[in-house]
């Protein structure tokens, strides 16, 4: 029996990378996984790849910055036996460019989608965890460019960085009634968000000398969504080979 | 034998009671092969016998982490399981007094313990993996005070403060190696164990004061920085090196 087993898990932005890779982690641990996402076609994909593996998943299409969406994706949350305690706010986009060219609007869309989109979730998974009455597990999927400076990525870090302190400061808020959240910092991971990059050359910003793979992001999040991290709230994990330790 | 640690040899130093204790106890229950070091024979024969009589392999070397020499021994009694693959530099002195108060003596006795003993430990360490060519881990167990400030605890914060730099230099040192070396630390907040108690006393008045005083409302224990200790030894963490991991209830998020 998993160390998640009777437990109910949602993981937004969960039909790919890093997202994809948590559900399969948190689903092999025993937990009934709920994933969201934009995209019907993936999100079949991923719900197929855990339960050919013997676990429970499903895909409800949400997208996360849509108040509207969320109250489908608690009910399914809250549909089953288990009970929801670990939201896995994971769903963002990457930009970049120079600040010159940045437009309010890509601005807005970055943030948005980002930071505001994983406030909305915060502030429905929480409601619900609460109704409960028996704690929880909050993992806001940020970054490094939420803990270190990147040129030309002033709007990435924006809502990266925001993720950071929103969690600190949602962990003071909801201590007292368990709810544990913490951020989870990933450097470079093989993703299709980082399909484009050139691996060879960027690998050696990282010490380890290789860009991670989501399942160690997976493993991660495991780790923060667990038991094994019940004492463990309002911080900041970095899992980037090593790339701001220098 | 199945378990995160199945087949590794791993020293923890300071592992007669309180941290250093549980994360024995929950490394052996892994499938681990555990050094524990300590001063205090008694306690560590204690332990060595209520492991090993369970069915763990467990072995109790007596060793001040001060000394050079016997870090040669600590080695060579993981080596007689096999090649040394984790390391917890956990010993640690604790001291709370105020900045007038405190003695050169006091800071060097903090230093040379907490740092000291963690620099001697990395570098015979990193030597064992070389030797065997072995993608090895370390564990620097620092504080949040390694991370924040305390009242009078001018000595304890400045040792840690030193283990949470000294950790990011030797991640990128053990980087370079080949096989690569992991090396991360561990941030505990206030867990009630002997280190806590025998400065404060062991009082459950004080500790539900420290737990009312720590968003999660909890009192921490070592089992809970035991399981923390655990992720960063095994490769669940096996893309972190050179970074921190708090586990202090919330205290240090405000």
């Amino acid at each position: 029996m998993g160390e998640l087993a009777g437990r109910c898990a949602v993981v937004t932005g969960g039909s790919r990378g890093i997202g994809r890779a948590v559900a399969q982690a948190l689903a092999a641990a025993g937990a009934r996984v709920v994933i969201t996402g934009r995209n019907a076609a993936t999100g079949a994909g991923a719900v197929t790849s855990i339960t050919d593996a013997g676990g429970a998943a499903q895909f409800v299409p949400a997208d996360q910055a849509n108040p509207a969406d969320w109250p489908g994706v608690i009910a399914a949350a809250e549909g089953g036996e288990e009970g929801f305690d670990i939201l896995v706010l994971n769903a963002g986009v990457s930009g970049a460019g120079p600040i010159g060219k940045t437009t309010l609007g890509m601005f807005r869309h970055v943030c948005d989608l980002n930071l505001k989109g994983a406030f909305i979730g915060l502030q429905n998974g929480v409601a619900a965890m609460r109704r409960r009455g028996q704690g929880g597990s909050v993992v806001l999927v940020a970054s490094i460019v939420g803990k270190i400076g990147v040129a030309d990525h002033a709007a990435y870090s924006a809502s990266k960085g925001g993720l950071r302190l929103m969690a600190k400061a949602a962990a003071l808020e909801l201590g007292p009634e368990h709810i544990r959240v913490n951020s989870l910092h990933p450097g470079l991971i093989r993703t299709d968000m980082t399909a484009g990059f050139d691996e060879p050359s960027m690998a050696a910003l990282a010490p380890l000398g290789r860009f991670g793979e989501a399942s160690e992001v997976a493993a991660a999040a495991l780790f923060l969504a667990s038991d094994r991290a019940r004492f463990v709230t309002g911080t900041e994990l970095v899992v980037d080979g090593g790339w701001i330790a220098r | 034998m199945s378990g995160r640690l199945a087949g590794r040899t791993a020293v923890i130093t300071g592992a007669t009671k309180g941290i250093g204790e549980a994360a024995a106890r929950l490394f052996v229950r892994e499938g681990a092969a555990v050094v524990a070091t300590g001063r205090d024979e008694a306690a560590g024969r204690a332990l060595e016998s209520e492991l090993t009589k369970a069915g763990g392999k467990a072995r109790f070397v007596q060793h001040d982490v001060r000394s050079e020499g016997g870090w040669a021994g600590v080695i060579s009694a993981a080596e007689a399981f096999g090649p040394l693959d984790i390391l917890v530099n956990n010993a640690g002195v604790f001291l709370v007094k105020p900045l007038a108060e405190t003695t050169e003596a006091d800071l060097d006795l903090v230093w040379q313990i907490n740092v000291e003993g963690a620099f001697l430990g990395v570098k015979h360490a990193f030597g064992a993996f070389a030797r065997h060519r072995r993608a090895g881990a370390v564990v620097n167990v620092s504080s949040l005070m390694g991370q924040v400030g305390y009242p009078g605890a001018v000595a304890y914060c400045a040792s840690k403060g030193a283990i949470t730099g000294f950790t990011k230099a030797v991640a990128i040192d053990g980087a370079a190696m080949s096989p690569k070396v992991r090396v991360n630390s561990l941030h505990p907040g206030v867990i009630w164990t002997p280190m806590i108690t025998s400065q404060f006393g062991d009082d459950l008045a004080l500790a539900e004061a420290f737990a009312a005083d720590t968003p999660l409302r909890m009192i921490g224990r070592p089992e809970y920085v035991a399981d923390a200790i655990l992720f960063l030894a095994s490769d669940d963490s096996s893309y972190m090196t050179g970074a921190e991991l708090t586990v202090d209830g919330g205290r240090g998020a405000d």
